[in-house]
């Protein structure tokens, strides 16, 4: 019986790790692609140990410089975004998250549940509006536009997050405070703040992720060269007819180092930020 | 350090339909303790928390020391409190837990970083927590968890302390000395303090005055003594004492008849009723010979503690309980005869539950 | 006497506040005045909506005139096809890899970390590696088939209407599956291990274990990463964006690419307007499942 069980057991493992393969297997191509020269990925293919004295960074150059790709200034462009608009957020959205938590107002319910409602409604029903507005106020085509726009955006899904991790500092933590007469300012800064720190992290880190993801917004908000973000700049290097895999590849790679560089350092937070949100409490 | 008297007036609160607490009307003297004992759900910690500030009562009103702090916020009372699970800040060392109070009203207060650090240090000399003063919080067991709790409640000399069952997350040997530790510091300080808790062997060594409640009415108040042997509703006779007070059914006619009893009660105070609940605890009967015996009854099963015994004893179809130190042999299945001190037994009134005095004429 | 209990909520809620009823409720609203706007007679009727829903060219075209066996069939249809096959499959493939990697895998968090970096890459990059994915010359699907002898799978599915919208939403699930496993995971951390146990000793096989004890008392997580799924399905832009742009002929459209079409080629605002309206109201009774479920 316990033979039977564990070969079993093995022949799952071998399963679900071969599965695993698979899955990793688009970056590994990705990854291949981008350093190979493109004669070699067509005559040799992709999927096997590159002869180490044909690797290039040819791509990496091509992408970056490249006054067509200009994925540089698309990178500087999306970090100061994607920072800028993960600080601001945070700032407002703790604030708000301790209102929600710990404080007891009429609106509470209603302005919660319309938080979440925010959260959750597609990016295309505000950009129309959004975009007389910008071009009215002259912050059309500008990095402060877009920031301001994921700020906003950010702010409602932190708020929510950020109040859910607050729930979990055991009330009588502040009531202690106020009993020994801590103005409300006082607990949020000596008390609350403190004890919410990973979940503060586990919030920056999403949150920089999604700005930095984003496509849509920059696609509308965005024209200019100079301003373009990253995400965008890396699809247009997909040509109409024929696909330069190796410039492709470099910029995709390109594109999504900084939200794996965070994936990597930040992984448990990342797990745990996603995770909450099936876990009730 | 004088504590201050606390006056609770027709205090009501209700959350949604539920009423937690129903009209109740306390006073406390100043330097007094006082326990709200019941079970959970019978309003006592909602009842601190409106002394705190922590509720605001639906009706009534508080006063402490005859001010009236009902509209009051908790930081402005000058009340000092301990939670159930002493809300130590996990992010602060011992000693900064304790300053806590002081550096945030040091500019009220008026006081430099040095008066505070001279508070604090003699705080937790007196609680003999001095040497952990630069641990993290959350170093700390649970009974130095406890005194970091009451030392940052002491730090501000408050009028009035409030406690919230700050013993039962601790393990037994330790409540024990805690407990004692307790209440020789309240009496040496003078703090008015306001004890809640469930645990009626707390009640009864810690308290001045036991407020018996339930489903958020005072029940009964009085010193421990009078509610051990003087319960004035059944509910205050079965909660209070381990094991609770047997309560027997007997029927009322031209005397008291009771099960298994050999003797006759004079029912002449009894007139009106049919039926009558004699009281009896279980340390107050004792296992006789046939001949002195009141009650009749057979041994159910022992149940051996130590230096005494419960023994259940069934009386026709009731089951009551008898402690004793006598050391007998006894098995399940013995006929067993008990002698009742009756002058401490006490009559209740089956319809309301509530008490109908002593039998004062010991028969014979 | 410190702030008034009343002011305290306003201090911390007011810049919060303001900043989203700019950006977020106000262009709502404003949105959904534009929808009804016509440019033409410059009154405000359904005209928009009529003609978006109507439209039969392949780049705007909503719902087909005809159904033929193949895509396109309209961009509406197309996401309902995306929610039909993927929630399922992203489900399934969530719940069994959760319970495989909980209870039968060692190194299961190496697993889970590469399952989740699907949704950690910018999905715009995400479309172009499923475009390389699926092409003939580098990509490996092609190739898988033409070892198989499927002729009509070994071409470059991105390129032909028959192949391209599959192509997309296989590739959607090998993006989101992480997301279905790492919510699974963690619910299946409160089930307690004596469950499990206690149906190991009563003979209990695996897959009763799976069905029977596991299963049902997901079913909270379950609602949550379905809920989730089909938002995500019927808001999908930039993976398509990326690596088809809606085509070949239409065939991969679908409705937040028609909005961003009509909004940025044709120049037609409203229109763009009717379709974010509509793509809105359509998940909108997710939207309203998502908020009764997360406001506890």
């Amino acid at each position: 019986m316990k033979r039977r069980y564990l070969i079993r057991v093995v022949a799952l493992n071998i399963a679900v790790w071969a599965l695993a393969l698979v899955w990793a297997l688009p970056f590994v191509g990705i990854l291949m692609i981008s350093v190979m020269p493109y004669q070699e990925v067509i005559t040799k293919g992709w999927l096997r140990i590159p002869s180490l004295d044909t690797l290039t960074l040819k791509n990496y150059i091509e992408a970056l410089t490249n006054p067509l790709y200009d994925l540089a200034t698309g990178f500087r462009n999306s970090v100061v975004v994607a920072t800028v608009s993960t600080l601001i957020p945070l700032f407002a959205a703790a604030l708000a998250a301790y209102a929600f938590a710990n404080l007891d107002f009429r609106l509470k319910p209603l302005l919660f549940a319309l938080i979440i409602a925010l959260m959750m409604i597609p990016q295309q029903l505000i950009v129309v509006p959004l975009f007389f507005l910008y071009r009215s106020l002259g912050i059309y085509d500008t990095l402060q536009g877009m920031i301001l726009l994921h700020s906003a955006w950010g702010i409602a899904w932190a708020t929510f997050f950020l109040r859910n991790y607050l729930k979990f500092i055991p009330r009588s933590l502040i009531e202690a405070a106020r009993v020994d007469g801590a103005s409300d300012f006082k607990i949020f800064r000596r008390v609350v703040m403190p004890l919410a720190v990973p979940g503060l992290i586990a919030a920056a880190v999403l949150q920089f992720t999604w700005v930095w993801n984003d496509l849509f917004y920059a696609l509308v908000f965005l024209v200019s060269r100079e301003n373009q973000l990253v995400t965008q700049k890396v699809v247009t290097l997909k040509g109409e007819f024929h696909v330069d895999w190796g410039l492709l590849a470099a910029g995709s790679v390109i594109t999504m180092s900084m939200p794996l560089i965070l994936y990597v350092v930040f992984n448990k937070y990342f797990m745990k930020g996603v995770a909450g949100w099936g876990v009730k409490r | 350090m004088r504590g201050a008297s606390i006056r609770l007036v027709d205090i009501t609160k209700r959350f949604r339909s539920v009423v937690a607490v129903d009209r109740v009307n306390l006073e406390v003297d100043r330097g007094e303790f006082i326990v709200l004992l019941g079970p959970s759900g019978c309003g006592k910690t909602t009842t601190l928390r409106i002394i705190a500030g922590l509720e605001t009562p639906d009706e009534g009103r508080v006063y402490i020391g005859d001010v009236d702090v009902t509209d009051l916020e908790p930081g402005e009372r000058d009340v000092a409190m301990v939670f159930q699970d002493y809300a130590i800040y996990p992010h602060m060392t011992v000693f900064d837990n304790i300053a806590f109070p002081l550096t945030v009203k040091a500019r009220k207060l008026r006081l430099t970083k040095k008066d505070i650090e001279e508070r604090v240090v003699r705080v937790a000399k007196m609680l003999g927590i001095d040497h952990l003063l630069d641990r993290k919080a959350t170093q700390l067991s649970g009974g130095q968890q406890q005194r970091v709790a009451v030392a940052r409640a002491l730090v501000r000399e408050p009028k009035v302390w409030l406690m919230d069952e700050p013993l039962s997350n601790l393990d037994a040997l330790i409540r024990l000395q805690v407990r004692a530790e307790l209440k020789k510091l309240q009496k040496d300080l003078g703090i008015t303090t306001v004890y809640v808790t469930h645990d009626q062997t707390e009640a009864l060594s810690l308290a001045d005055r036991i407020a018996v409640m339930n489903k958020g009415r005072v029940i009964q108040l009085g010193p421990p003594q009078e509610i051990y042997d003087d319960p004035k509703h059944v509910f205050v006779a079965t909660f209070v004492g381990t094991p609770p007070m047997n309560i027997i059914e007997c029927r009322v006619g031209e005397v008291v008849e009771c099960p298994g009893l050999k003797r006759r009660l004079p029912g002449d105070r009894l007139k009106g009723l049919n039926k009558v609940y004699l009281g009896i605890r279980p340390e107050y009967m004792e296992v006789v010979d046939e001949k002195e015996g009141d009650l009749e009854g057979v041994v159910y099963v022992v149940e051996p503690l130590g230096s005494e015994r419960i023994i259940n004893v069934r009386i026709d179809d009731t089951l009551i309980k008898v402690r004793t130190t006598q050391e007998l042999t006894l098995q399940p299945g013995d006929r067993i005869y008990l002698r009742v001190n009756w002058k401490k037994a006490v009559f209740f009134d089956p319809s309301t539950e509530q008490a109908l005095g002593k039998l004062l004429a010991a028969t014979s | 006497m410190a702030l008034s209990r009343g002011l305290r909520p306003a201090l911390f809620l007011s810049f919060p506040l303001s900043l989203i009823a700019v950006f977020v409720l106000y262009p709502m609203v404003a949105t959904v005045f534009y929808s009804f706007y016509d440019k033409e007679t410059g009154s405000f009727s359904l005209n928009n909506y009529i003609d978006v829903l109507l439209s039969a060219h392949p780049l705007y075209m909503l719902v087909a005139q005809s159904f033929g066996p193949t895509p396109p069939w309209g961009a509406l249809i197309h996401n309902l096809v995306w929610v039909a096959l993927h929630v399922p499959l992203v489900t399934l493939l969530g719940l069994v890899l959760a319970f495989l990697l909980k209870y039968y895998v060692k190194g299961s968090t190496l697993v889970k970390a590469i399952l989740f970096l699907g949704i950690v890459i910018p999905p715009a990059v995400g479309g172009l590696i499923i475009r390389f994915m699926f092409d003939n010359v580098v990509g490996v699907a092609p190739t898988v088939f033409s070892y198989l002898g499927v002729e009509e799978l070994s071409k470059t599915w991105t390129a032909y209407p028959q192949t391209a919208l599959f192509a997309l939403i296989l590739g959607s699930v090998w993006i989101w599956s992480g997301f279905a496993v790492t919510i699974f995971s963690a619910a299946l951390e409160s089930i307690p291990k004596s469950h499990v146990e206690a149906a190991k000793v009563f003979g209990a096989s695996m897959w009763h274990i799976f069905s029977r004890v596991i299963v049902p008392q997901l079913k909270p997580a379950v609602i949550i990463v379905v809920v989730m799924t089909v938002l995500w399905d019927m808001k999908i832009f930039d993976i398509v964006y990326a690596s088809t742009g809606g085509g070949p002929g239409g065939s991969t459209n679908v409705l937040a690419l028609v909005m961003y079409t009509y909004f940025a080629r044709a120049l037609d605002f409203y229109k763009s307007a009717a379709v974010a309206v509509l793509l809105t109201l359509i998940a909108a009774p997710f939207i309203a499942l998502v908020v009764r479920w997360l406001r506890e």
